[in-house]
């Protein structure tokens, strides 16, 4: 295989593990809402710990972002 | 046609010859495009917050409105995370969130985004860090290892996921400087992207039958994603300084939580 | 494919074009991990962290805090005012209303009087009246039985007259005064 082909499909499947940072902040600001709904007077306190979370799960997407970029730009 | 790339380049508006710094290194003091985009963002916050302050009225104005807005989030940010002696705090997190806000914002403005160079995103996630530290240090003292040695968890368990903490804790400044840098680079790649699409309908490289429906719905997913980039712009700049403000408590009340 | 550092070295040339081709060749490599770049955009953030820092701390945060507290200081005297106006709108209503019962109390007191001072003139013109025309009453009484009086002297002396003249008649001789008046009497 060349190896700029298989540079793009590295690139191309490290960028594949956004998917779970998807799913993850998804869960994360849905669980969110349905429980701020059922209780809105305890959601404001709880913004904080929603933003951490939602910021951690989004982190390691952004790592295999940032890593499929490296490959996709690598000088091969 | 110009890559996705290119808007990230540096290049040197006024160059000045090259110092170097012992332990350091080479250092090129050129005055480049990231340089020109942070001074204009330095400005543009000291003149809004200068006009705002200046004639402080107590019926507040317009411009007086938003400005104590900014300030009353951040404010009320502070003083819900870290409690009452989150007025000392209150600058950091506030410089930090403004100059954020202000280069995400610049960043849409068809100019130079400072925060998509990894360098500026880095040395606003040492900073933070690096005050944690140091305040996590001066404040306890060795009493500083207690935020890895977690209360709440079994004794068996402990030294586990206190080598989970460690390790997180040590993550912080890497997930900080990468989540705002990736942000803000994959925004602007997938908006120049679909620009890029949108510049070959219209130069008609996509052939007659393929141009005008392309060039249309990358049209509109510009204008769609540009508006969810100021979203963004707001968000990352409001989840860096919570997220400062998250870590400032956990040294700053290191003996009421734990 | 070009090296990383190749268009680097072209910008100080001609080089801004020499290096985007250079970048579209090799399919790019990421501008932000030239290093070289680092050093200048670091020290120059930090210089303007600091000073916005001291900017913020020094002077934009007290002055909004003045402002704010000077707000919060103005709605609460306002409020404080507004409370006190109040309080003494009350106390003036509660005045008012003394003062209404007050007058209403003093106006039936004067009706009262005023009535009480009719009635008593009324009960007084009215014994002046009475008094007045029982007077006169009286005065006719006086007058009605004097001119009886006279009435009946003068029938006496009608009777008088008459017996004289009839005596004159049938006897042909005058009769004395006293031999009438004493037939009168007797008559």
């Amino acid at each position: 295989m060349d190896a700029a082909a298989a540079k793009y499909i590295g690139a191309g499947l490290a960028t594949l593990g956004m998917i779970g940072a998807g799913i993850g902040v998804g869960t994360i600001f849905g669980n969110f809402l349905s429980g701020a709904l059922r209780n809105p007077s305890a959601a404001a306190s709880q913004i904080g710990n929603l933003f951490v979370g939602a910021a951690l799960a989004e982190a390691l997407g952004i790592l295999s972002f940032v890593l499929g970029f490296l490959i996709f730009s690598a000088q091969v | 046609m110009a890559g996705p790339l290119e808007q990230f380049e540096i290049h040197k508006l006024v160059d000045f010859p090259d110092m170097t710094l012992p332990f350091v290194g080479t250092v090129d003091l050129a005055f480049t495009n990231s340089h020109l985009a942070m001074t204009i963002v330095f400005v543009v916050i000291v003149g809004f917050l200068s006009l705002v302050t200046a004639r402080p009225e107590v019926v507040p104005g317009r411009l007086q409105t938003v400005g104590e807005g900014v300030f009353g989030l951040i404010d009320n940010m502070t003083e819900s995370m870290i409690g009452h002696e989150g007025r000392k705090y209150f600058p950091f997190v506030f410089t930090l969130f403004l100059l954020i806000l202000g280069m995400n914002l610049l960043g849409l403005m068809l100019t130079f985004t400072a925060t998509s160079q990894l360098a500026i995103t880095v040395t606003f996630a040492i900073l933070t860090f690096g005050l944690v530290m140091v305040i996590g240090v001066v404040k306890n003292g060795f009493g500083f290892l207690k935020l890895f040695w977690p209360m709440g968890a079994p004794l068996v368990m402990r030294p586990f996921v206190g080598l989970i903490e460690l390790i997180s804790f040590f993550l912080r400044p890497l997930t900080l400087s990468l989540r705002l840098f990736g942000n803000m680079m994959g925004g602007h790649v997938a908006l120049k992207v679909f620009a890029g699409f949108v510049a070959a309908a219209a130069a008609g490289s996509l052939g007659i039958w393929l141009s005008a429906p392309v060039g249309l719905v990358s049209m509109s997913m510009v204008v769609a994603l540009t508006a969810l980039e100021f979203l963004v712009a707001f968000l990352q700049a409001f989840v860096f300084a919570i997220l400062a403000c998250i870590y400032l408590n956990d040294v700053v009340n290191l003996d009421h939580a734990h | 494919m070009a090296e990383p550092h190749e268009p680097v070295a072209a910008h100080s040339a001609d080089g801004v074009q020499a290096s985007t081709a250079a970048e579209h060749d090799s399919g790019g490599g990421v501008p932000q991990f030239e290093f070289q770049h680092w050093g200048g955009q670091i020290a120059y953030l930090l210089v303007l962290f600091a000073i916005l820092y001291v900017l913020v701390s020094r002077v934009f945060a007290p002055r909004m805090r003045k402002v704010i507290d000077e707000r919060a200081g103005a709605i609460n005297g306002a409020l404080a005012a507004a409370k006190q106006v109040q309080a003494e709108a009350q106390d003036q209503a509660r005045v008012a209303q003394a003062e209404v019962a007050d007058a209403r109390a003093q106006s039936q007191r004067v009706a009262a009087e005023a009535r009480a001072k009719a009635i008593a003139e009324a009960a007084e013109r009215s014994a002046i009246a009475e008094t007045e025309v029982s007077g006169k009453i009286a005065e006719a009484e006086v007058r009605i039985a004097a001119m009886r009086d006279r009435a009946m002297a003068e029938v006496g002396t009608i009777v008088t007259e008459t017996t004289r003249a009839i005596v004159e008649k049938l006897t042909g001789q005058a009769a004395t005064a006293a031999e009438v008046k004493a037939a009168g009497g007797a008559a």
